[in-house]
């Protein structure tokens, strides 16, 4: 494989000022993407997993401050472009799709509008063209009459269909990264399923890299091959699908994968993480899990302990990982 | 042993009306639930899933009396308790229509012996009829009918999705808990704060937190003092309605383990609604699953499971991401299409638009609910034969 990071996010910090204090929301996150494929983000609410990917984007608010690290896409530093520069990436080398479409969607568009604003933006087309580009794109996503979709409102549209559509504004320019938060949290599971297929075809079609960020294991399981999992800032462990379900370094994901309800396993009782997600604006002291973790030793509460590379490719933010040797994920 | 049924829903029906215009003319209907019937048994979760639209909040807001029913019969601890929350007079014809008109026919027509052919609330209140007439069935139905509402409202308890929502604001956790109990007059004044810690305690709550405010609590503790706030009343069922969905994984099992504690500690039957099929497989021993307004199949957890017969169940089970790498490249079932709108659901069948072995029969004749194994109940002209396995 072609080894050359098309993406490397390095120490990343990411805080918000806000009247209550600093949130420090993305708390050095370092992770590479590499051409055609999917890195899995996964982490529980907090956890800092979506404002990574709008701090990629820098699409963050006035309230929030990029404080160190660096965005490397091919070579250019993201974070030290103009905005001018960036707006030349932006949508077209990086693309995104959010949770909600009817929120992502301007509903006084049609869905037509807002896919050839971006192709006439970046593509440097007429109007006619764009809209053939458009209709084109809606087959490609499986929304059928696209002739006819491309005049409706956001609001004509079903979740699913939405959802469709975001795609389809996003792949517009033929970016060489789509970011995808959370895209099917709002969607049925039949509909999930849908947009997962289309999502996993159109990626091998334009031999793009993803960012799949979400919550649901199940999620990161059907479509990733690496995985970054965070929890309150930080990435905890880092490795390929396979390593990360099968031999967790991490006693947070590995207390995970056992909370979870199976459809094809038979579990007795769920293991459950005592406490809740800690609040951004008060993360305890030393390693953030530690008041939760079932393995926690006296040193956790003064030791930030950093990502180590383990074996070939996997990485862990818990000195005392050999603990999990042995230890069957339930 | 013979299973108690605590819960009997009998052909519900509830349709919402669609305004439109100046006058408010109502121009069409919303089918959300569409003949659904189903028995819950004591001490047993019945799982109840299906995907947005299917009308599995509303089967249990009508459950609840939070909607008036359409038609059909909800029957609670053997008692009719449709009428209940009617006004007097529709509560009178209701009776008189579901019961004393039959009866007056049943007796012409075969006396005491039609005694042997009926079961349940009906065999019982054809006994009272013949015993002592249709005034005494009428007294006996319609009698104290503000204590009777009291007690399904005491039974009954519901957890809501949203636990931020569901609590409101501006009162102290002592009186959300306290409210209906204090109401119902279940203990008296003096011990309430008693009462309330221990109840606290009862789901994981430090008592001392009694005289705080919901916004000082997380999203897992809110759902907690939700729990509370139903166990408080010490009811025999609770409906708990996408009670985890919005929480996150780790506090998710929190809350289910601690639903699955306290049913065995205090015999509850749990009607849990959801659209996880993954969790509703953890937590039922039963599980039905609806469709557009439709039961399309109903059985054991492990029946269902093992041997899913219709081909909606199957595809849903196909559709919902593993937990494991591994399982990954096996190919799913993929539905085309979205779930059809309520107001105008597919004819025969309501699933043969999307269904992928559908065949000329689903279009022109809906499919009955019928028993195909024991315990085993779908509704499909074709059962079975929709295969896959995880």
């Amino acid at each position: 494989m072609n080894r050359e990071p098309i993406l490397q996010v390095k120490d990343l910090k990411t805080y918000f000022y806000t009247e209550d204090g600093i949130v420090k929301a993305v708390d050095g996150v370092s992770f590479e993407l590499y051409q055609g494929e999917t890195l899995g983000i996964v982490g529980e609410s907090g956890s800092g997993k979506s404002v990574t990917s709008l701090t990629i984007m820098r699409l963050l608010d006035e309230k929030a401050r990029i404080e160190g690290g660096e965005v490397i896409f091919k070579g250019k530093e993201l974070l030290k472009l103009s905005e001018e520069e960036m707006r030349k990436i932006r949508g077209n080398d990086i693309a995104m799709i959010f949770q909600e479409p009817m929120v992502a969607l301007n509903p006084v568009y049609t869905i037509g509008d807002q896919i050839m604003e971006a192709i006439i933006l970046h593509q440097k087309v007429k109007e006619s063209e764009a809209r053939k580009i458009a209709i084109d794109l809606l087959r490609k996503v499986g929304i059928p009459e696209p002739e006819k979709r491309v005049d409706q409102y956001p609001h004509q549209l079903s979740g699913g269909m939405r959802q469709r559509a975001m795609i389809a504004m996003a792949l517009s320019c033929r970016p060489q990264i789509l970011i995808a938060d959370e895209p099917t949290t709002a969607l049925d599971v039949t509909i999930q399923a849908q947009i997962l297929e289309l999502m996993k075809e159109l990626q091998r079609e334009y031999g793009m890299a993803l960012i799949m960020i979400t919550h649901d294991m199940g999620v990161i399981a059907e479509t990733a091959d690496r995985v970054a999992v965070m929890y309150a800032g930080k990435v905890v462990e880092y490795g390929t699908v396979d390593e990360i379900f099968k031999k967790p370094k991490h006693p947070y994901t590995y207390a995970l994968l056992s909370s979870i309800p199976r459809l094809d396993v038979e579990k007795q009782e769920l293991k459950s993480i005592p406490g809740t997600v800690p609040d951004p604006l008060n993360f305890p002291p030393g390693c953030r899990f530690h008041p939760r973790c079932d393995f926690a030793k006296e040193e956790c509460k003064n030791i930030d302990p950093e990502l180590v590379e383990v074996s070939p490719g996997h990485y862990t933010a818990c000195p005392f990982y050999k603990v999990l040797e042995g230890v069957e994920v339930k | 042993m013979e299973k108690k049924a605590v819960i009997k829903i009998d052909n519900l029906v509830k349709h919402f009306p669609i305004r439109a215009g100046v006058f408010k003319r109502i121009v069409g209907w919303v089918k959300a639930v569409d003949g659904v019937s189903f028995e819950v048994y004591e001490g047993e979760t019945l799982g109840l899933v299906g995907e947005s639209g299917c009308g599995k909040t509303t089967v249990g807001m009508t459950l609840l009396r939070l909607y008036e029913p359409t038609s059909g019969r909800i029957i609670f601890n053997d008692e009719d308790t449709t009428h209940y929350f009617m006004n007097y007079l529709k509560a009178r014809s209701y009776v008189k229509r579901t019961y004393i008109d039959r009866f007056e026919q049943l007796k012409i027509d075969k006396g005491a012996k039609a005694l042997d052919e009926l079961e349940g609330v009906d065999r019982k209140y054809y006994k009272i009829f013949m015993e002592n007439g249709a005034a005494g069935l009428h007294k006996y139905l319609l009698s104290n009918l503000e204590e009777k509402r009291k007690q399904f409202r005491q039974n009954v308890q519901i957890v809501f999705q949203d636990p931020y929502s569901s609590l409101d604001p501006r009162m102290r956790i002592k009186n959300i808990v306290a409210e209906g109990v204090l109401a119902h007059k279940l203990v008296e004044k003096s011990k309430i704060n008693d009462f309330v810690g221990k109840t606290l305690e009862d789901v994981g709550i430090i008592s001392a937190y009694m005289f705080r405010f919901p916004h000082e609590f997380s999203g897992g503790q809110r759902q907690r003092i939700g729990m509370a706030r139903a166990l408080a009343m010490q009811p025999k069922v609770v409906i708990a309605d996408e009670a985890v969905a919005a929480l996150d994984v780790s506090i998710r099992s929190q809350i289910i383990n601690l639903m699955e504690e306290l049913q065995d500690k205090h015999r509850l039957t749990y009607i849990f609604i959801s659209h996880d099929l993954a969790v509703v497989k953890h937590i039922s021993d039963r599980v039905a699953v609806m469709y557009l307004g439709k039961m399309v199949e109903m059985a054991s957890k492990k029946e269902l499971f093992e041997d899913p017969l219709h081909p909606y169940t199957v595809s849903l089970m196909s559709a919902i991401p593993i937990p494991d790498p591994a399982k990954k490249r096996k190919k799913r079932i993929i539905l085309k299409g979205d779930v059809p709108s309520p107001i105008n659901p597919p004819s025969g069948c309501r699933f043969h638009t999307r269904c992928p072995v559908a065949k000329p029969i689903c279009k022109e004749k809906e499919p009955p609910l019928v028993e195909v194994k024991p315990g085993h109940f779908v509704a499909c002209h074709f059962p079975g034969s929709l295969k896959w396995k995880a």
